[in-house]
């Protein structure tokens, strides 16, 4: 491991450890806010692996994100007594079915045609979300009860915003990390690449069309963990979790993050939601300055948050190195 | 049978009113290829300024005049000084930028005019109805189908048989090239964003005595637009006249027959087409 790998991994440490303690530092309603960021958080990872990593602007990616989400509604309203882990568990394989099912069929398609036709399909889905009310509750929703976890010798109550809060850190968190791992894998760098130059990928001898294939199921059932976590986390699950806004919102904050850097929608999801309740605090009118900063930061911080972070440091380091460098010149 | 007719002319009458919102969106994306997502803004713009023009003069067809012009401002505005800017950065900059713009129009229209549906009324003959090959059918709807064609042609005619519709082609196909000629390029770039916005101004004046004005009307409008672009091929003419019919009439017919898939119709639609033909119908192939 290299010195600046060491660095990063105890920086991820450190933050980790900063999450965990917060519980104690802060109110119920600011741990609830938490909560929502690392659902966030995970769901704009998985956005920025297709769109930063892989290059792929889709604007489907809330029908992953809303199917993990019914997933879990539907299991804990329809199965009683359905275990915490077996929801879990369930929401990651259907989204994986469903992910490798839609992405299946589109193979062949690139740049806008890709984008419109996720968008296609997240309204496919939505059509059916809403219409199927029997199952899904149509525009009412469906709405559930957090089923405690039974470690055998003991009972998590998960009701406890403190707890949930924990649970959702840890699992959460891991998938986070499983995506970074992804990034460092052959296959991970054989995205990257294909990002830079398709063409030539095939001509080496790459099968690109199942590389890419294989990001969008990873992708595809990491959001719909995350959309689970959604679902248990409210307590509530409606067309919202499945609707185009779900997909704006994932694009937003991952741009506000930062697509050029891992940690982007980290940023991003703490920034948007911290942003959003500050402003629906003051008034209803809060889309109207959520539309006026995204314009701004498009057309002056192209590169998120991150970015900005990113040729921050870049600027301190060349202000304290310069000077050296013109001795050693002399 | 009579059924069927009536449901046909209301097919009719919405595809009308979806080709006047798609064909300024051929125009911006099709065309310049522009992911506008603040085109059904524009539309619902044009709504809520005919709501003004006809509660002040009560008259239509001054506020189809002078909406259309107002809006072709507001949109050669927005590319002067915000698009223009971020066009280098590709669609997903041209995306966010114009989902910024959304969210502040249409917030902008809840602010002024109140977060729920207003309702145009206008009075004379079109809004009567007659006897149509044995049914009543409204007129106004019939005047919905008459404008949108009435608008096809002029299209037609000003980017085939004018000086100026060889260059915005010349200047779709080849930038830099039309520039060198002495053609000043970004000009006409504003031009035909804002004649896009007006197209989509023009569609919402008409809208508004048709379906409600009400803030939830650019979100209604925008994913079917699209999907008409894509389903007709990106920035063909032909190709959105015949979408935007065969999508009034999947819709039209689509609620008489499978009410409760009527919305996953035209998506299904959508991506029959696409992963069938990618170019979308009348689309040229792009390897």
């Amino acid at each position: 491991m290299t010195k600046r790998n060491t660095f990063t991994a105890v920086a991820w440490v450190f933050c980790f450890l900063g999450a965990a303690s917060l519980p104690f530092l802060t109110s119920r309603y600011q741990i609830s806010l938490l909560t929502e960021i690392i659902i966030f958080a995970l769901y704009g990872v998985t956005y920025n692996l297709l769109l930063g990593y892989g290059g792929m602007l889709s604007f489907g990616h809330a029908m992953f994100f809303g199917i993990g989400a019914y997933t879990a509604g539907i299991l804990l309203t329809s199965v009683t007594g359905t275990p915490f882990w077996a929801i879990v568990v369930c929401a990651f394989i259907i989204t994986a079915l469903a992910g490798f099912l839609v992405g299946s069929l589109l193979l062949k398609v690139k740049g806008t045609p890709f984008a419109l036709l996720t968008l296609a399909f997240n309204s496919l889905f939505f059509a059916i979300a809403f219409k199927w009310y029997a199952v899904t509750g149509g525009d009412d929703g469906l709405s559930i009860q957090r089923p405690n976890i039974d470690l055998g010798f003991w009972t998590l109550d998960t009701s406890n915003v403190s707890t949930f809060y924990y649970i959702t850190l840890i699992v959460l968190s891991a998938s986070i990390l499983a995506c970074w791992y992804f990034t460092r894998t052959a296959m991970g760098q054989t995205v990257l690449l294909m990002r830079e130059n398709e063409n030539r990928m095939q001509f080496i001898g790459y099968n690109t069309a199942v590389s890419r294939l294989i990001l969008f199921t990873f992708t595809a059932c990491f959001a719909g963990l995350a959309g689970a976590f959604y679902t248990l986390h409210f307590r509530f699950v409606s067309v919202d979790a499945i609707s185009v806004g779900m997909t704006t919102t994932v694009l937003l904050l991952t741009f506000i993050g930062g697509t050029g850097h891992f940690a982007g929608p980290l940023i991003g999801s703490a920034f948007y939601i911290y942003l959003q309740d500050y402003l629906s605090e003051y008034t209803d009118r809060w889309p109207f300055f959520m539309g006026l900063i995204f314009i701004v930061m498009v057309m002056y911080a192209p590169g998120g948050v991150s970015g900005i972070i990113v040729s921050g440091g870049k600027w301190l380091q060349e202000r304290f190195r310069s000077p050296k460098r013109e001795i050693e010149g002399t | 049978m009579e059924e069927v007719f009536v449901f046909f002319l209301h097919g009719l009458a919405y595809a009308g009113l979806l080709f006047l919102v798609s064909s300024g969106l051929t125009l911006v994306f099709g065309m310049m290829d522009v992911l506008n997502f603040a085109h059904a803004s524009f539309y619902m713009l044009g709504a809520y300024f005919s709501y003004m023009v006809l509660s002040m003069t009560g008259h239509l067809w001054l506020s189809m005049l002078i909406c259309p012009v107002m809006l072709f401002v507001i949109g050669a505005l927005v590319e002067r000084f915000l698009l223009r800017k971020v066009h280098s950065g590709g669609h997903v900059h041209e995306l966010l930028l114009t989902f910024g713009l959304a969210y502040i129009l249409g917030e902008s229209v809840k602010w002024i005019w109140g977060n729920y549906p207003l309702s145009i009324t206008i009075g004379g003959f079109l809004s009567e109805s007659i006897n149509l090959f044995g049914v009543t059918y409204p007129v106004y709807r019939l005047f919905v189908l008459l404008s949108s064609i009435c608008v096809g042609i002029a299209m037609a005619l000003i980017l085939y048989k004018t000086r100026l519709g060889i260059i915005i082609r010349a200047a779709v196909n080849d930038r830099t090239m039309v520039n060198a000629l002495g053609i000043n390029v970004p000009l006409v770039f504003m031009g035909v964003f804002g004649f896009g916005a007006a197209l989509s101004g023009l569609g919402g004046v008409i809208a508004g005595p048709f379906l409600t004005t009400s803030p939830s009307m650019a979100d209604d409008i925008l994913i079917t637009a699209f999907v008409v672009i894509v389903v007709g091929g990106m920035g063909s003419l032909l190709g959105t006249v015949v979408a935007s019919l065969l999508i009034g009439e999947l819709q039209s017919f689509g609620v008489l027959l499978f009410p409760k898939f009527s919305m996953a119709l035209i998506f299904l639609l959508m991506a029959v087409v696409l992963i069938v033909k990618p170019s979308g119908l009348f689309g040229v192939e792009q390897s």
